[in-house]
């Protein structure tokens, strides 16, 4: 375990590319990419590693929702994860899809799951092998998760307007234009649906990128708690809740509070601003 | 408009792989984007780089025009455009070659879905429409430009 991850809460929830690349063939780790790009995946990838996509492996493909856990055990059959294999994520974008598919999994309760620090980025950096070949999973047989731990770590918008109006900590993880209600969009994405512009009243405005590195890697337990606690005020024991657009900067955030800092009661509301922003009589406050 | 005859088969040719081999198509197309980068020394009738608000990275659009007015593309790609841009690139530089410029303004959207599979696209991947976009921008630039020097 590296020095800077000893002084994390939970430092057995973040591996470094160096611990990874010496657990390539570790029967009781399944490695698994999680990305944006829909295809990077293809491109070349970790060896052994398989490819989970926040879309159409995670999300039911009709209704705005998680998969069942029917779906969830599938999922993990067909790419040779048991209830006992530790998880290990890793993505494009500075891990925010990886801390996604890992919430997602916890959504579900498999609770062997670690992130790569710095995820697919690093490990490039560092000349690392990619392949092309195909990863051939033998198929476990998962049992169907007892139930979906929404109540635990997720949260809707009644929950997120309940903390809104008893001003308890809501985090909005977007850029500082997104949360003045200056753009509609991320910066560097095109519009993605939403009519109005802004943020939960009360909520306070710390993006995910103050939590990373330029390398995509997390930055120190000291950094973050100076943050976090120092910063945004937020105490051990609080209920909180983190919101993006779509829950995946939240995630990387989420993760950061729960496993990094410790935080117990953290929750991630996916619905975050592509629901907030379009549905009527949404409060909305503008500007800093 | 039909479809230009080139990206017309392209088109043919995805419509009829199964997914698993349109993935693979895709990913060598996107492999060949970077053999549309221009080389040193080439030069062009219009140049438009930039790094526009809504795609992660720099896109530089170059546009060559013979004298018969037949167009051909070539594009440079910075590091984080997505991988499904990089294909709808290669395809784009070859489906579009030897269009008539004036042409390019008329090519329609609606092949990337054929191309691409309704699956592919979604949020966070709709900057593959992006590249069409801006090769219709630097042709309409080109033909605005010899409109005014024609007038003046």
């Amino acid at each position: 375990m590296s020095d800077k991850n000893s002084s994390y809460t939970h430092p057995e929830a973040l591996v470094t590319t160096d611990w990874v690349a010496e657990h390539l063939n570790d029967s009781t780790i399944r490695i698994v990419e999680s990305n944006e790009d829909i295809l990077l995946y293809d491109t070349g990838h970790i060896p052994g590693a398989v490819h989970i996509d926040w879309r159409s492996d995670l999300q039911d493909s009709t209704m705005r929702d998680y998969i069942s856990p029917e779906a969830f055990a599938e999922v993990c059959s067909k790419n040779g994860i048991t209830p006992d294999t530790t998880v290990v994520f890793y993505g494009d974008k500075s891990n925010w899809w990886s801390c996604y598919a890992l919430w997602a999994f916890r959504l579900f309760g498999h609770k062997n799951v670690k992130i790569m620090d710095g995820g697919r980025d690093k490990w490039i950096a560092e000349g690392k092998e990619l392949t092309r070949d195909k990863t051939k999973s033998e198929k476990t047989s998962y049992p169907v998760p007892a139930k979906r731990y929404d109540e635990e770590i997720r949260a809707f918008y009644e929950d997120a307007l309940k903390f809104s109006e008893e001003k308890r900590p809501l985090i909005d993880v977007r850029s500082p234009g997104e949360f003045s209600g200056e753009i509609t969009h991320m910066p560097e994405y095109p519009q993605e649906g939403v009519l109005r512009g802004g943020h939960v009243p009360h909520a306070k405005s710390f993006p995910w990128k103050r939590a990373a590195n330029d390398d995509a890697t997390f930055k120190s337990a000291e950094d973050l708690r100076a943050i976090y606690e120092g910063e945004a005020g937020l105490k051990q024991g609080e209920d909180i809740i983190a919101y993006c657009r779509i829950g995946e900067r939240s995630a990387h955030t989420w993760f950061v509070l729960t496993y990094l800092l410790g935080y117990e009661n953290v929750r991630n509301y996916d619905g975050s601003w592509t629901e907030w922003g379009n549905r009527v009589r949404a409060p909305i406050a503008k500007g800093k | 408009m039909s479809y230009p005859p080139k990206l017309d088969q392209i088109i043919n040719l995805f419509e009829h792989l199964p997914d698993e081999e349109k993935r693979e198509t895709l990913i060598t197309y996107a492999d060949q984007a970077k053999n549309q980068t221009p080389k040193e020394g080439e030069s062009f009738d219009l140049e438009d780089v930039r790094k526009d608000e809504e795609c992660t990275d720099t896109v530089g659009i170059f546009l060559r025009v013979d004298p018969d007015k037949s167009a051909h593309y070539k594009v440079s790609l910075g590091p984080q455009v997505q991988t499904l841009t990089r294909a709808m690139t290669a395809i784009l530089c070859k489906g579009l070659d030897g269009m008539k410029v004036a042409d390019i303004l008329e090519v329609p959207a609606d092949f990337v879905p054929r191309i691409v599979g309704a699956e592919l696209i979604r949020v966070r991947s709709q900057t593959v429409y992006y590249i069409l976009t801006r090769m219709k921008s630097a042709a309409k630039v080109y033909l605005n430009r010899k409109r005014e020097e024609e007038l003046s």
